[in-house]
């Protein structure tokens, strides 16, 4: 180490040395991006401020689970468990949140940091830095849909009297669970992502992300209770209207009396359909968003 | 094998803007100047080398690799330093560039360890691990540098690596610029419309103007064909100038001074011996002026204007 006063402003030769190890090429270049995407939003690695954001929104999305999980070990064992569908009910709100937070932390940043120019000239191509993002973006999300029920389960597990009895009970349950997760996770992320992709403006893209579901979900509400008829179909378009209805397919559940998706009398399949459609459609705009990006 | 060969490389923005115009070029390694007044097309030529932009037609290879097929393989040899800011504010340098060489294949503890060495070569100590928002312009170009050489590339792009800095800045880059190449056999292609910076450091010449090629050789051709003669006389200098283009020489007044290109042969001198003689004016001094690219480019670009003014 060089003394302190001849330090600022030169350039010492500390030996450049040149580099015969392994390159990994593009598919390490993609898990790379992937991973260090997914730390990025939940502030890893970042300020303490970054962090803040992302986990209280994580907070909340624990907070049935983790309340009834105290109840349970306080109170007596006959407390009523809270059902994966129902949780996912909960989740939605969390998770647009996180939508409107974090989607154009994930995609503005190397926008407005020109950042992209330094991507797009490494060992990668302008496809897999996005579906490297969205990857990415769509796992956070899992970590909000999947995480706590995966705590909710082995909590109640070992609460009850006889862990192999419960798991034999609900495992019926896990597969659809995630099915469920993933489904919320891809379908809202992607699309959140094409929304929030389309400028490096990060107010713009949070309203933009937000307005896609607030604005679609009164809409979806008004058109099915008041219109019916064909605007029926309007539970299509409210993410929290759509995603939901996709849950209840899963798990085979009849939708409440005089909720949206029982008014609107389409098939419980059809949600399904349009959770994997909103999937594919916000992950084609995001390709196609990056792929024409100047850089 | 060359370093760059272009075929017929053209881009063209909407309708009216010819950025390359059927550019056919060979770039042998070494460290090469990439020169041309602003808007000529050295950032667009180095973006479609590195693959940011799509030609409208045309190919190219760079270190053997076709850019439009084999891009992702081709670039992790490839270093580029943007002219513009490009660094995120709120993470630090170390964790930036450590990134960036993963990004580029290189695995976790290797990506590590060549950004500690690199950022030392640099010259980016302690402040490595703060966030790079708080870094003046000279570290923040540092940094930009260094992530363009943390993966070992084999060609190093730099568009305008000065840009934004104050002279002992500018000294230093140059310096690191020319050592990279020289000492670490990494070849070059820097992007520079200063012409005194591309004659520190560069060993060839690429010129180019309204996209294509205007010249192309080494250095030394350059300067060995560009010598200019400053001719002070007793007598109006403009006078002098007049008579001297009369007799075909490329010819610019600067203040009592009469510069002449000289164009390889020694024939100016008679010519200005001859023309003083005539006009019946003193010579009282004949100078050769230290031979810099910027006098070579006078007389087609700037000087036109400037001798009109």
């Amino acid at each position: 180490m060089p003394p302190a006063e001849q330090r600022t402003g030169s350039i010492y030769d500390l030996g450049y040395r040149r580099y015969d190890g392994l390159r990994l090429g593009r598919q390490h270049a993609v898990l790379s991006l992937y991973f260090y995407t997914l730390r990025g939003a939940f502030g890893i690695g970042r300020r303490a401020s970054s962090k803040i954001i992302p986990i209280v929104i994580t907070v909340i999305a624990f907070l049935p689970a983790l309340i009834q999980l105290g109840v349970a070990a306080i109170v007596s064992d006959e407390v009523d468990v809270i059902r994966p569908e129902n949780y996912f009910g909960f989740v939605q709100v969390p998770v647009a949140l996180f939508c409107a937070a974090i989607a154009p932390e994930i995609t503005g940043r190397d926008m407005r940091q020109r950042t992209l120019s330094l991507y797009f000239s490494r060992a990668l191509e302008r496809r897999d830095y996005a579906l490297a993002k969205l990857a990415a973006f769509a796992t956070a999300l899992m970590v909000l849909t999947l995480a706590p029920q995966a705590l909710l389960l082995v909590g109640n597990g070992l609460a009850s009297k006889d862990l192999a009895d419960y798991v034999g009970d609900n495992w019926k349950d896990m597969p659809r669970t995630i099915i469920s997760g993933v489904g919320i996770a891809a379908a809202m992320g992607a699309v959140a992502l094409a929304i929030a992709a389309q400028t490096a403006r990060r107010a713009y893209a949070t309203i933009a992300v937000v307005a896609w579901f607030l604005v679609t979900w009164p809409i979806s509400g008004i058109l099915v209770t008041e219109v019916g008829g064909a605007g029926r179909a309007a539970a299509l378009l409210s993410p929290f209207d759509f995603v939901y209805g996709a849950t209840l397919w899963v798990f085979d559940v009849e939708p409440d009396r005089d909720s949206v998706q029982d008014l609107a009398e389409i098939p419980l399949w059809a949600y399904g359909a349009a959770v994997a459609a909103y999937a594919a459609a916000g992950t084609a705009l995001v390709i196609r968003r990056f792929g024409r990006i100047a850089a | 094998m060359a370093l760059i060969e272009t075929q017929q490389l053209t881009k063209r923005y909407g309708e009216t803007v010819l950025a390359l115009n059927g550019l056919d070029l060979v770039v042998e390694p070494g460290i090469t100047g990439l020169v041309g007044a602003n808007g000529a097309g050295k950032s667009t030529l180095i973006k479609i080398l590195l693959g940011l932009l799509e030609p409208t037609s045309g190919d190219a290879t760079v270190l053997g690799y076709d850019i439009a097929r084999e891009g992702p393989v081709l670039r992790q040899y490839v270093g580029y330093m943007p002219e513009h800011d490009c660094l995120p504010g709120d993470v630090s340098a170390t964790e930036f560039v450590a990134h960036m060489a993963q990004i580029n294949g290189l695995p976790r503890a290797a990506a590590r360890e060549r950004t500690a060495e690199t950022l030392r070569h640099v010259g980016l100590f302690e402040e490595r691990y703060r966030e790079m928002r708080g870094y003046s312009t000279g570290m923040k170009q540092r940094v930009k540098l260094a992530q363009a050489l943390v993966h070992d590339p084999r060609v190093l792009f730099l568009d305008e690596p000065t840009n934004g800095l104050d002279p002992a800045g500018r000294d230093e880059m140059l310096d690191l610029v020319r050592r990279t190449g020289a000492e670490f056999g990494i070849s070059i292609i820097m992007a520079s419309h200063l012409l005194g910076e591309i004659e520190r450091v560069c060993e060839y010449l690429v010129v180019i103007d309204g996209g294509h090629l205007l010249q192309q050789g080494p250095l030394g051709d350059f300067t060995a064909a560009m010598g200019v003669l400053a001719v002070e006389v007793e007598g109006e200098a403009a006078v002098l100038a007049a008579n001297l283009r009369e007799r075909g020489l490329r010819v610019e007044v600067e203040g009592r001074m009469v510069l002449v290109a000289l164009e390889g042969d020694e024939r100016a001198f008679d010519l200005i011996r001859d023309s003083c003689a005539d006009l019946g004016f003193g010579l009282v001094r004949l100078e050769r002026r230290r031979q810099n690219l910027e006098d070579l480019f006078r007389p087609t670009g700037r000087g036109t204007a400037h001798a009109a003014s």
